[in-house]
């Protein structure tokens, strides 16, 4: 993994800007840094690069060697040991599954006969994980980037940006202070896989938003873990709050779960607000907000 | 589209306006032609009540349309299980007399290979509308003679290609043509197994009538069996079909326990007109990799077993996220559109790929009866509402024809291991589906 793109613009004087991008969780990381030194951003670029590729390492399923992988590969036969961040990775997916009453659940798309359960145990005194069932895999799709988001932002707001965004896969997105000539950063959402309806507007400053649904090649890979079916759902979910991985984690659970069941999901995290977008064939969208929503002009007078 | 989508929608305008362009033969079994047939009864009989014709069977009793007459065999055991399921069918152990039987109007025929196409043109000759077992014939010769005698009676016939109405390889093959994968660089089929490919005999004098594919007398073993269904894979994703053919089989495994003459392990290389190659693989001595038929695209890949697509290159061309930053250099701020869903982590060459249709169902290739979902119930429901209305699908012969005129060609191949091209008296005028987005 390298960083394969940097630009550092001075154009605008007053507040230059830095864009890296690279790949990462088979996807592209991208960051915009405002008013930083072209040095600094270089580095923050780089230090951001070795963070990610450190936790892909950990996270990618499909790799061998990979924590996850082994956990995969050796977990149903018996307790494997892992190391302190995986180990508290699998201990807050479990605390997740509990509190959207299992619409999320990183064992959704294993082999098993569906069921509300959670899928591995964890031993806390031997920092071992073992999987329940033949066909048990972890799957850390809906959770590594809000995960990995949440870390890199740390890390950029440590080296003093102030303005910055940061965007993984253009599905999980977190903000630092705001747009340069604005109150927040505008995100507009293009909120159907095919792309034919009018985009929705979203407004960062300190904090993060997701958006799941169906995949941009129209597919559907979002698994319900109640039924190990496959969520068919023409809805885009978008959750803003302020943590990327509780965005994350509550937009794919939402998009999971049945409507009835999302409002009593979302009541267990305030300050998180969710939006289903429901758009028809001729681009315009039925737009439904899901929980408690905050004042929008609180943001204004700010 | 889903299966039930598939089944349901298969004929309604604008739906069907794309779909039966592509894919003709799809009239057979399309709403207006339901709507034709309901309230009528297609009286069919069975010619060969053994393994495969009992699996139809068990379709064939989920169809109110379909009344099944009269049973053949000539293996009483067979016959009278088939039997339990249809009291009230009349019995029979030659076929000549039940094609004299006034209520049979269309025959299924379900026997071994080199009975295929005799019993295909008498059933023809007496005026009864015809399914087939693939593949179509024992030989070459034989394909063109009941290719041939059935333009000339006109009439219905069906060979058992039952991919052909596979939901999933449907909507796989009108991807590849929408372009989703680029254009076709490769296409890969295989079918392992790790078993003696044998039935139980009770008596040995049964051995060559009961395992009648391991000997060459009545069968081309593993080419005609089973990879008549795949040789279609590669005129369906490229519309053209192949120049030439080479190939190598050899017995290697189950010679031992017993005196089979058939290949228990082929290779064969199918060679386009525009140089692409399509490979066929068959080892029944390992099963590891199953089934496998892949089209290999310049931009991506479709496993149409699994019913999965792959991209080559996963990552978009260029993110909105740049028009954040031209904002910023000029001073303004105004809305950036690049968010959106998750558009690539399952598309790595690593990942699991993403599915083409929802609720696909994976066969492994295993079963030597026939898969569920597969295509196969469709494609008998298509024939009975063929058998009351009378109208041929319209390229559904001719895609079957080639796919066992290519079977059997790679076979003569390997036994006479020369690169060989289908001989001239053996096209018909037929130019397989192409077509652009």
């Amino acid at each position: 993994m390298t960083v394969e793109e940097f630009r550092y613009s001075t154009k605008n004087a007053l507040y230059p800007v830095a864009y890296a991008s690279m790949r990462a969780m088979h996807t592209r990381l991208e960051m915009v840094l405002v008013g930083v030194a072209e040095a600094l951003a270089r580095e923050l670029a780089e230090a951001v690069e070795a963070d990610t590729a450190r936790m892909e390492r950990l996270f990618n399923r499909h790799a061998a060697g990979a924590g996850l992988n082994v956990v995969n590969m050796l977990g149903r036969a018996g307790d494997v040991a892992v190391d302190d961040e995986l180990f508290m990775v699998l201990e807050l997916c479990e605390a997740f599954r509990r509190g959207t009453e299992g619409y999320f659940d990183i064992t959704a798309c294993s082999e098993r006969a569906a069921d509300t359960t959670a899928g591995y145990t964890l031993d806390a005194a031997a920092h071992t994980v073992r999987l329940h069932g033949a066909g048990a895999l972890l799957d850390l799709g809906g959770f590594a980037k809000g995960y990995a988001l949440e870390r890199l932002r740390q890390r950029v707001s440590e080296a003093g940006v102030q303005q910055a965004v940061l965007n993984f896969g253009d599905s999980s997105i977190t903000a630092i202070g705001h747009h340069p000539y604005g109150e927040w950063w505008p995100i507009g959402v293009e909120p159907d896989a095919r792309r034919s309806a009018v985009a929705q507007e979203f407004r960062l400053r300190d904090s993060a938003m997701s958006v799941s649904g169906r995949g941009r090649g129209g597919e559907y890979h979002i698994f319900d873990p109640h039924s190990g079916e496959r969520v068919v759902r023409e809805e885009t979910m978008v959750v803003e709050g302020r943590s990327a991985l509780v965005c994350e984690v509550l937009s794919t659970a939402l998009y999971a779960a049945p409507a009835a069941r999302r409002e009593g999901i979302m009541a267990r995290y305030e300050g998180y607000t969710a939006t289903a977008l429901r758009c028809g064939a001729t681009g315009g969208c039925e737009v439904l907000r899901i929980g408690r929503q905050p004042q929008r002009k609180d943001m204004d007078k700010e | 589209m889903d299966r039930k989508e598939f089944l349901k929608d298969c004929g309604r305008m604008g739906f069907a306006g794309w779909m039966l362009s592509l894919f003709p033969w799809l009239e057979s079994c399309s709403d207006q032609t339901r709507r034709e047939v309901q309230g009528e009864k297609a009286r069919i009989g069975i010619i060969g009540t053994g393994s495969r014709g009992q699996f139809h069977i068990q379709h064939l009793l989920q169809m109110p349309h379909v009344e099944v007459t009269a049973l053949c065999d000539d293996y009483t055991p067979h016959l009278e299980d088939a039997a339990q399921y249809y009291p009230l069918a009349k019995l029979y152990s030659d076929y000549r007399k039940l094609l004299e039987d006034k209520n049979v109007d269309g025959v299924i025929i379900a026997t071994p290979l080199y009975l295929h196409a005799p019993m295909t043109l008498d059933a023809l000759e007496a005026g009864k509308r015809v399914f087939c077992e693939k593949a179509m014939a024992y030989s070459q010769e034989d394909c063109l003679r009941v290719y041939n005698r059935r333009k000339e009676l006109g009439g219905v016939l069906f060979i058992g290609q039952q991919r052909l109405f596979d939901p999933k390889y449907i909507k796989a093959m009108s991807m590849i043509h929408e372009g989703r994968i680029g254009e076709v660089v490769g296409v890969r089929n295989y079918w392992y197994r790790n078993n003696n490919w044998r039935r139980d005999v009770p008596s040995p004098e049964l051995e060559r009538r009961i395992n009648w594919r391991l000997y060459s007398e009545y069968s081309r073993g593993l080419m005609t069996e089973l990879a008549c269904h795949q040789l279609q894979n590669g005129s369906w994703s490229m519309g053209m079909l192949p120049e030439q053919v080479m190939g190598s089989g050899h017995l290697v495994h189950w010679t031992k326990e017993d005196k089979r003459d058939v290949y228990d392990t082929v290779s064969a290389i199918f060679t386009y007109p525009n140089g692409v190659n399509m490979t066929f693989e068959s080892v029944i001595s390992n099963k590891h990799f199953g089934m496998g038929e892949q089209i290999l695209g310049s931009q991506g890949t479709i496993d149409l077993v699994a019913g999965l697509i792959y991209s080559d290159d996963p990552m978009p061309k260029g993110s909105g996220i740049h028009q954040l930053v031209t904002q910023i250099e000029n001073g303004i701020m105004s809305n950036s559109v690049f968010a959106g869903t998750s558009w690539a982590a399952e598309t790595s060459p690593l990942a699991p790929g993403l599915p083409i249709m929802p609720n696909v169902t994976v066969n492994t290739g295993e079963s030597t009866i026939g898969a569920e979902a597969d295509g196969s119930k469709e494609i008998i429901e298509a024939f009975a509402n063929a058998v009351i209305t009378g109208r041929q699908p319209e390229k559904i012969l001719e895609e079957s024809y080639y796919a066992t005129q290519f079977a059997l060609l790679a076979d003569r191949a390997m036994h006479e291991n020369r690169i060989l091209t289908l001989d001239e008296q053996f096209r018909i005028p037929y130019e397989p589906i192409r077509y652009k987005a």
